[in-house]
């Protein structure tokens, strides 16, 4: 059974009928043109729009959930997360317990180390860099634990070594039983990290699937209105426009 | 579930933050000793206080428990009021610019008040009908705010927002005011409107008090809402915290808080900007551990101008919310000199 199934989600006219399944250890790609509803999609399944159609997690409907049940097993980590308050970078991943009523310790330690911020624990996050303080936002959610994390652009503006970085951190993630839905523009990392991709322009599904049954230039092309050059023999794969 | 969570986020409290609220709390207790011992006759505070508890009728029994007293817990409530209800509103609003006298909730709460002086609204009320009034004016102007300034509002938004609703309350206080009924009525709003303690009974205090009580438990109870808010509303829904639902929760206390205030003693302005300013460094910039040391800091601070006020020459009384405006305001535009690189 899937871990997460999505039947015919629509929300407003931004996004209709998307259908997805999602697997265990699974990271599926959101991939599509600005405005192609990447963002409406998360936000709608991580419960914050009023959408129709179905969301089950484990066969169980989503939307009969209480919303602090929802929260700790569906977790959202917006593109733009800024912090009003100075407050310290530990204090913002205790933020992942909420909806547990919680702060769990070895919880909160154990991802400060997998997102490599145990060093700057007890500093402002606003002293931070980009890429330090991109590492603060996701290890809040993971401090959370959700069965499925929904992630929106969380490498658009960091440097190559934190996009590896962060992609590697959500791979781990996935692979420790949770599931993970990526919004991203990058579609040279969405095919090396991917296991599934799914397009979507102007709120359509367009092609949901395999990396290479999405990313080719067939498909890309007529979407993003440019020739897409793809190449996933290479290592790292390449994804360009041409 | 909600006493795990209280466990929780109280266990990493640590270092200097151990000692804030004894700290505040030592404070505040010195405060209210020297505010009820001083005054033009000299007594043991403590001698007389029991004096009076034991229903004697002795001079220095009456002159605590019948002046003293009332002032000086009048002072502490409508401070704590004020500290607690500023820290609510700029975690609620994420902005250190926001007090309920800069927003209008105090004008609308005044308004309210000043409504009921002179129409005699809600008469059955009886005493009761001024603070009520006072708290559908400072609800009103609060829910005017959120619809006016969106709920995704940038500080400076907030602000402007803010300035509207409190000229529009401070218009309709004028067009109350020019149509006193006479003179000596509108120099009583007036200087009532300046903000004071003094000559109030120990009766303000049955309403002042129940409705403090019912508003910090209101505001402190959304404590993770605030903290989950520093993160944005979306954020802060997406971890189940109902954003708009329990804002309200946390609009209905201020009004609580503020509506009684004013109602009693006036405007007593800026202690809700000025004292989650000072506490937040103390607190490590947490919203929701800001509420009770801004309370315990407030009562102190207020109790304090009062004894100050009480100091100055005695003819011309310095009201207590013009003394609190004069510091109050000039860090006001401190603090905007300061954030303004921000804004931009």
């Amino acid at each position: 059974m899937d871990l997460m199934s999505v039947q015919k989600l629509s929300v407003d006219q931004r996004v209709s009928d998307v259908s997805l399944g999602l697997q265990q250890g699974e990271i599926l790609g959101l991939i599509g043109p600005n405005g192609a509803g990447k963002s409406t999609l998360l936000n709608a399944i991580a419960g914050l729009l009023d959408s129709s159609g179905e969301i089950e997690l484990s066969g169980q409907k989503i939307n009969q959930l209480r919303r602090v049940e929802r929260a700790r097993k569906v977790a959202l980590q917006p593109q733009f997360v800024e912090s009003v308050w100075a407050l310290s970078v530990h204090d913002i991943v205790s933020m992942g317990r909420l909806p547990w009523g919680d702060s769990d310790q070895t919880i909160i330690q154990r991802v400060m180390q997998q997102t490599n911020i145990q060093d700057f624990a007890r500093r402002p996050v606003n002293e931070l860099s980009g890429g330090e303080r991109a590492r603060v936002w996701l290890a809040r959610v993971l401090a959370n634990q959700p069965r499925v994390l929904l992630v929106d652009e969380p490498v658009a503006n960091l440097d190559i070594h934190y996009q590896q970085e962060v992609m590697q951190i959500l791979v781990d993630y996935a692979n420790e039983g949770h599931a993970v839905i990526i919004a991203i523009h990058d579609l040279s990392l969405a095919a090396r990290y991917c296991d599934r991709l799914c397009l979507l322009h102007r709120g359509q599904q367009i092609k949901t699937g395999k990396v290479e049954d999405v990313l080719n230039s067939q498909v890309l092309s007529p979407v993003f209105d440019v020739d897409v050059y793809v190449d996933l023999q290479n290592s790292p794969p390449v994804v360009l426009a041409q | 579930m909600s006493r795990t969570l209280e466990f929780g986020f109280n266990q990493s409290i640590g270092g200097m933050e151990k000692y804030l609220n004894p700290f505040l709390i030592m404070t505040l207790l010195v405060v209210t000793l020297v505010s009820i011992s001083f005054g033009t006759i000299d007594l043991n505070a403590l001698t007389a206080l029991m004096e009076w508890f034991a229903a004697s009728d002795s001079r220095e029994a009456l002159i605590v428990g019948e002046i003293r007293l009332p002032r000086t817990l009048l002072a502490l409530i409508v401070g704590a009021a004020m500290g607690l209800s500023g820290a609510a509103l700029q975690g609620l609003f994420r902005n250190p610019l926001v007090d309920p006298g800069l927003i209008g909730a105090s004008q609308g709460a005044a308004l309210g008040a000043a409504l009921v002086f002179y129409f005699n609204l809600f008469s059955s009320l009886g005493a009761l009908a001024t603070p009520i009034a006072g708290l559908i004016g400072a609800a009103i102007t609060l829910f005017l705010l959120m619809g006016l300034s969106g709920s995704m509002a940038r500080p400076a938004v907030i602000i402007m927002a803010g300035l509207a609703i409190s000229s529009l309350a401070s218009a309709l206080l004028a067009v109350v005011l020019n149509f006193a009924p006479n003179p000596y009525a509108m120099q009583e709003l007036v200087f009532w409107m300046l903000g004071s303690v003094s000559n109030r009974g120990l009766d303000n205090l049955a309403i002042l008090l129940p409705a403090f009580a019912l508003g910090s438990i209101v505001i402190y109870r959304q404590r993770q809402l605030l903290l989950g808010l520093s993160l944005g509303e979306q954020v802060a829904d997406s971890m189940g915290l109902e954003v708009v639902k329990r804002g309200r929760y946390i609009i209905l206390g201020t009004a609580l808080l503020v509506g009684s205030s004013v109602a009693i003693a006036g405007n007593i302005g800026f202690v809700g900007l000025v004292i989650p300013h000072l506490i937040r460094p103390l607190v490590k910039y947490r919203p929701d551990r800001l509420l009770v040391p801004s309370a315990l800091a407030g009562a102190t601070v207020v109790c304090s101008a009062d004894i100050l006020v009480r100091l100055l020459p005695p003819e011309r009384e310095l009201k207590l919310g013009v003394l609190t405006a004069l510091v109050g305001a000039p860090f006001f535009v401190w603090l905007i000199w300061k954030e303004r690189q921000r804004w931009i």
